[in-house]
């Protein structure tokens, strides 16, 4: 019963995104997407190459960053590249509206 | 690329290997709040309690004030993130 090989733990389902492009949806109007190097039992991640998308009371804002630590307590849901390819052309018809926070 | 394909141990990097890479180099703290700190990355531990040095505190991207030493209680940082780029004049 346990052994069962269709069953897969939330976290093997992550586990098995390290190393692809990743989307994170987090509570309150940020998401980010990077490459996912790892991540820790809170699903505190380690991300690379990240664009955060964050819309606040000041506007739509985009920032890059090389390489972060997430902290996993705001995260809302984790999507694959495959979902991310879908929906993030509706995201990038809007870029012209947002205020890119360039970093380097 | 393909799912899975880079797993193993070469191209992991679990948060506890981040926080052990990091010390001393120059980072960039966001809080829930949004405000941004960026300073010297003095220690660290695995709440993201932080400590930092020679730190400037950013809100909406400007700049508002500065800190020789300052303690950041992990429960309110939302990332973590390396600057060898420093942001200072990026945002607007």
């Amino acid at each position: 019963m346990a052994t069962n090989p269709s069953q897969l733990l939330p976290s093997e389902l992550i586990d098995r995104c390290i190393g692809s492009k990743i989307w994170v949806i987090m509570k309150g109007d940020k998401e980010l997407v990077g490459t996912l190097r790892g991540f820790d039992v809170y699903v505190n991640m380690v991300l690379e190459d990240v664009t955060e998308y964050e819309i606040t009371a000041e506007g739509r804002r985009i920032t890059k960053l090389d390489q972060i630590l997430l902290n996993g307590n705001n995260i809302a849901i984790v999507s694959d590249n495959h979902s991310f390819n879908v929906y993030m052309p509706l995201f990038r018809e809007v870029t012209s509206l947002w205020t890119i926070s360039q970093t380097n | 690329m393909s799912i899975g394909g880079e797993k193993g141990s070469a191209s992991t990097k679990t948060p506890a290997d981040f926080l052990k890479s990091i010390r001393g180099r120059p980072v960039v703290v966001k809080l829930n709040s949004g405000v941004d700190y960026r300073g010297i990355l003095a220690c660290l531990d695995g709440y993201m309690n932080i400590a930092m040095e020679q730190t400037e505190e950013y809100v909406n991207g400007q700049l508002k004030n500065k800190y020789g030493d300052a303690f950041i209680r992990g429960n309110n940082v939302l990332y973590i993130s390396t600057s060898k780029r420093t942001l200072a004049e990026g945002s607007s």
